[in-house]
């Protein structure tokens, strides 16, 4: 099949895998929310005929199982439980199977018969009928005479009904058409049928008839239509009128003799068949704006010309010419460079929700799992991220929550006696601050203890007994962040899937991200992520160091200072200064980095310029040799051979057309 | 002259698929729309000359679109595009004047066929 097929299929089963898993979840809540079921009912409608497109049997009659359930829970003919969204959450999880084996093989390995059978039974025991969904043998007749039977069946009231409407010119016909065995909906075409000959004449009798054409089950419905028709036509044009509808394999037309004369005394009225009609009435005024679907590596290259753009004007600033026009120019170009990039930063950003959204589920199997009652609260699903970051962060927050779950909200037994309600909650929120996206995951249940994790951190060899003593409860906690640490003695199949913490610490540092543990015992742990909005272009400071520009994001910056050395004070043996009560140590930048100069001389020095800056929770001043200015920068890698330089995460283009290292503050401490 | 063909579908995927169909033909899609209520706009903006109408759809459901379609233009040739399992809509549809449907999967002779019957060609 066709790669370009195959793709927007993947791309589309992923969405409508989605509104099914979001829908059923949200269907658990309110079993008697209409619109959830007709949204879960459409996404699998769609699917299934995707997958009936590209050749998928076992996707296709699974989804069309899934449908008809649907179809009868929509229509209240089949009872909504427990077991029933168990049941379609292990169809989703089917469906989901298949579509991983088609990406991974390009065939369906996931058995679905096992479950057809299940669900049949289900449906026959949830609606107390049974179920019918084999094969309806085909009611074809091997020998078309004639549409004699229905001919010779007519009754006194039909012929008198054919008297009625008979004109003078008019013919009586007996007519059988057939339609070709591999016709579709053979019921939509038999009401052609019907309808093409009641345009032309006047259908006394038909079989089947249109009631059962509109209520009978498709598979009930044979290829042969017969029909008594009054016409004005002769029986060759009508034999044309009926060959000209698609699917109509033969048509056979008889002339029909009738015998009146017991029926021509009476008259009576005639109603005509009154028309009927089935509206479904849906309204809702939403407006979609339509969308286009573009490759990301697209965007990356985008954003990238843009860097470049970017980089280039400020270069051209750094000329400083004396003209008026140039100034004008920068100025254009200042603005047009500015919007370009805030545009395609927009295009780049998809709400979180994508992520979050899967995450219910998890948690409701989880929580079941392992018989405890969890409640997760989602916030700020709306909140927009770069999509590489956004991709990224599946993982952690997977992690966290799993952890969450498993290791912090306590047995249902333990929470009473605790006198904490039996169900315990989870907030996963994010929220956007200044250019920075936080993310946290908070749960109320048993919390980290320090103590016991420096305890764990010893006995691993992480960390020594003298170590510790120094420390504070905060870093403490972050030993769970420690390669090789795991807090619980057996691994659960839980939490204890290879990733551990230390994974979740270091994948959102690779997204120049920082991770923060707050707990208290019985109250519960608060993870919180911070992440930059964007990854490729930033605000920063740009600083002297050693005779050498460095740039540092000004995300990272709290303030900036300059000090009089006698603001210095000493706290065991480390220069700290008092910055609004609070005690901040002061380090040498050019030591942090291991220049090459000589350390220790700002003391000399009248005014000694600092940044301060954050380091997770802290802050510490940085002494620099000069502060530059402010700009934008474009962030490049280094490359994967410089990947592990300390302090050091990346390099700009600054406008002289030199490069600048870009600060990587959060390790200095 | 080409024909112009006005493709409605909630799936992209669905409407590629009958793209790539005409593709070659002289049916030309002129304009696609994903929804019902997209597809009446479209069709008062384009006046095309053939409508493929995808029958499940959020927002406006594809009945509802032929009918609105033909209040706009009784003269309208639309095609119902429809699943197994969904006789009773497509009948309503035909009912309220579609010409006629095709089912899917789609086969290509098939879609050919049922354009090729709407205009007598």
């Amino acid at each position: 099949m066709d790669e370009q097929y195959l793709q927007m299929f993947f791309d589309e089963s992923d969405e409508y895998i989605q509104v099914l898993n979001e829908n059923i979840l949200a269907l658990e809540q309110d079993p008697d929310d209409k619109d959830v079921i007709n949204s879960i009912f459409r996404a699998a409608h769609s699917l299934k005929g995707m997958a009936a497109t590209m050749g998928f049997d076992r996707l296709t009659s699974l989804t069309h199982k899934l449908e008809n359930a649907l179809d009868k829970i929509r229509n209240d003919e089949l009872k909504l439980d427990t077991e029933m969204i168990d049941s379609l959450f292990a169809g989703l999880d089917l469906i989901t199977s298949i579509v991983n084996d088609i990406k991974d093989s390009g065939e369906e390995l996931t058995e679905v018969q096992d479950y057809v059978d299940e669900l049949n039974e289900m449906i026959a025991s949830h609606s107390g009928e049974v179920a019918v969904d084999s094969v309806i043998s085909n009611t074809d007749n091997a020998d078309v005479s004639v549409a004699n039977d229905v001919v010779l069946d007519l009754s006194n009231d039909e012929k008198e009904e054919i008297l009625d409407n008979k004109g003078e010119t008019d013919y009586i016909y007996g007519v059988l058409v057939e339609l070709e065995e591999d016709s579709m909906l053979k019921s939509v075409r038999a009401y052609m049928v019907l309808k093409t000959a009641a345009e032309v004449g006047y259908i006394v009798k038909s079989s089947p008839t249109r009631d059962e054409i509109e209520n009978e089950d498709d598979d009930n419905i044979g290829r042969e239509i017969k029909f008594v028709l009054i016409s004005h036509l002769a029986a060759e044009e009508l034999e044309n009128e009926l060959f000209d509808i698609i699917d109509v394999q033969d048509v056979k037309i008889d002339n029909v003799e009738l015998d009146f004369s017991e029926v021509k005394k009476n008259k009576a009225e005639k109603s005509s068949s009154s028309k009927k009609s089935k509206s479904s009435s849906n309204k809702t005024n939403v407006e979609v704006s339509p969308t286009v679907r573009v490759d990301i590596s697209k965007l990356d290259t985008l954003m990238n010309m843009v860097g470049e753009l970017l980089i280039n004007k400020t270069r051209l600033e750094g000329l400083k010419l004396e003209h008026d026009t140039y100034n004008d120019i920068i100025g254009q170009l200042d603005r047009v460079t500015m919007e370009l990039h805030h545009v395609v930063m927009q295009i780049r950003m998809v709400p979180i929700g994508g992520i979050f959204n899967r995450f219910p589920r998890m948690i409701r199997d989880l929580s079941k799992e392992l018989d405890k009652e969890v409640d997760l609260i989602i916030e700020g699903a709306e909140t927009e991220l770069d999509r590489s970051i956004i991709d990224e962060l599946a993982d952690p927050l997977v992690h966290l929550l799993r952890n969450a779950v498993d290791h912090g909200i306590e047995q249902k037994d333990v929470r009473k006696e605790k006198d904490k309600p039996v169900e315990g909650k989870i907030l996963l929120k994010a929220y956007q601050k200044g250019s920075e996206i936080l993310i946290e995951v908070e749960d109320d249940g048993k919390g980290l203890d320090g103590d016991k994790l420096a305890e764990k951190a010893i006995e691993k060899g992480i960390t020594t007994r003298e170590d510790v003593e120094n420390m504070d409860e905060r870093e403490k906690l972050h030993f769970v962040f420690a390669p090789g640490f795991s807090t619980t003695e057996e691994v659960s199949d839980v939490s204890g899937r290879g990733v551990g913490m230390d994974v979740v610490k270091s994948v959102v540092e690779s997204l120049d991200g920082q991770i923060m543990i707050e707990s208290e015992k019985d109250i519960g742990t608060r993870f919180t992520i911070s992440l930059p909005l964007t990854l490729a272009i930033t605000q920063a400071l740009m600083v002297k160091i050693d005779d050498e520009i460095f740039a540092i994001p000004l995300n990272a910056i709290s303030e900036t200072l300059t000090i009089t050395p006698d603001r210095l004070k000493q706290v065991r043996g480390q220069d700290v200064i008092v910055l609004r009560d609070k005690t901040i140590p002061i380090k040498e930048a050019a030591r942090q980095l291991n220049l090459d100069v000589e350390y220790g001389k700002y003391k000399e020095l009248d005014e000694i310029p600092v940044v301060i800056v954050k380091t997770g929770e802290r802050l510490v001043g940085l002494v620099i040799d000069e502060l530059l200015n402010q700009q934008e920068i474009v962030i490049k890698s280094l490359g994967k051979y410089l990947l592990n330089v300390e302090h050091i995460s990346g390099a700009t283009i600054v406008g002289d057309g030199d490069v600048a290292l870009i600060l990587d503050v959060r390790n200095i401490a | 002259m080409a024909k112009k063909v006005l493709v409605v579908d909630d799936a992209s995927f669905m409407r590629m698929m009958i793209k790539n169909i005409l593709q070659g033909t002289d049916y030309q899609v002129v304009a696609e729309a994903g929804n019902g209520r997209e597809a009446v706009d479209m069709y008062s903006e384009h006046n095309p000359d053939l409508v493929t109408m995808d029958i499940t759809m959020p927002d406006m459901d594809g009945i509802q679109a032929v009918k609105k379609i033909l209040e706009i233009d009784p003269g309208a040739n639309v095609i119902m595009c429809s699943a197994m399992g969904q006789q009773a809509m497509v009948i309503d549809a035909v009912e309220a004047g579609a010409k006629d449907f095709i089912v899917k999967p789609f086969k290509e002779d098939r879609v050919i066929g049922a354009i090729k019957k709407v205009f007598n060609e």
